[in-house]
């Protein structure tokens, strides 16, 4: 499964959800598999999405919250999974897509590349998890209740787009679709 | 008197009610012993205030946007120290994508300060919000508490950008 597959597996089934996504090829992955206005892409706070898609979560209990993270993103911010496992909403959902490589910046390994995993460190911190190495796979995985921690083994997809620069309109842009900006 | 008020200090009751009048019912934190108080105070007095807990500054900005993102006017209470470690979360999210958040700053390193670990930061907090143009305000007595936290949230909210309400040892600890 390439990155891609997997993030167009999630559009596929995330009907009116919001998509958080994590700076660099997951942002690009997202906005070439599908543009919707309740996507937002971060272009910078390597290491927050899942932090955002919490904060969210929390705000909007009515509102699915899917998080597309990286492996390499995710270890920068590890305690994000000690508080989603103290708060566990149920309308959170953290697709780490893990092709064991820092891809955005050339390809260096991550830890998971040698071993490290994320699966057991979201279940150490008592976020249910589980791995899915086919969209199939993926889709069951999503189609849990949360707060869940699913760990998509990906292979790189090389992404040949990326979403506008431009920041504030990513913002009213989804929060307008969310029904969050008022007059 | 009642035992809330024999054992809140006034400066520390005057925070809860100057972020509850800016409308803020959402506070992030990572722990700081003078926070303690207004924390002990949030829950005893402002129950339709929510706390989350955060393991890590920067994380509890990233919460904070993903709040704001949800219709509700976050604030983030911390320690001067944790400055430091929010500078990537507020230069490449919060400013940019003008999310605003009300930060309540415990200074460490200020006149009182017992731990020279804590000077370096505590000298340089507001040269470092200046250099990244986020608005602050230093609270000077407990009488005047309410109405600077108030308005630095408000200031936040209103421009759609962080702005920070810093409180130095000498309100907190009488230093």
């Amino acid at each position: 499964m390439t990155r891609l597959e997997a993030t167009r597996a999630i559009c596929a089934v995330a009907a009116d959800a919001a998509i958080i996504a994590s700076l660099g090829h997951p942002a690009y992955d997202l906005f070439a598999a599908d543009d919707r206005p309740r996507n937002f892409y971060t272009w910078g706070s390597m290491g927050l999405a899942s932090s955002i898609g919490l904060g969210l979560a929390l705000a909007r209990p009515d509102l699915r919250v899917f998080v597309l993270d990286g492996d390499g993103s995710l270890l920068m911010n590890l305690g994000s999974l000690a508080t989603i496992g103290l708060l566990h909403p149920p309308n959170l959902f953290v697709i780490v897509m893990d092709n064991e490589e820092y891809a955005t910046t050339g390809g260096q390994p991550t830890p998971t590349a040698y071993g490290a995993d994320l699966d057991a460190a979201a279940r150490a911190m008592r976020v249910a998890a589980t791995t899915a190495r086919t969209v199939p796979e993926l889709t069951a995985a999503v189609a849990r209740p949360g707060s869940l921690v699913v760990v998509a083994k990906v292979t790189e997809s090389a992404p040949t787009a990326k979403p506008p620069l431009d920041y504030v309109g990513i913002r009213d842009r989804f929060m307008t679709a969310l029904g969050e900006v008022r007059g | 008197m009642t035992i809330r008020e024999s054992r809140v200090p006034a400066w520390a009751a005057a925070v809860c009610d100057g972020v509850h009048a800016a409308g803020s019912r959402d506070v992030v934190y990572v722990p700081d012993n003078p926070l303690s108080h207004v924390l002990r105070d949030v829950r005893a007095r402002l129950p339709d205030v929510r706390l989350v807990l955060a393991t890590r500054e920067e994380e509890a900005f990233g919460i904070a946007a993903g709040l704001f993102l949800g219709g509700k006017r976050p604030t983030v209470m911390l320690q001067s120290s944790g400055l430091g470690n929010s500078l990537n979360a507020l230069t490449s999210l919060l400013i940019p994508y003008r999310i605003p958040v009300l930060l309540v700053v415990s200074m460490r390193g200020d006149l009182g300060e017992w731990n020279p670990a804590q000077v370096p930061m505590g000298r340089a907090v507001r040269s470092i919000l200046e250099a990244i143009e986020i608005p602050h305000v230093t609270v000077e007595s407990p009488e005047t508490t309410s109405e600077v936290v108030r308005v630095a949230g408000l200031r936040a909210f209103d421009s759609r950008l962080p702005a920070a309400c810093l409180l130095p040892r000498r309100l907190t600890t009488g230093a």
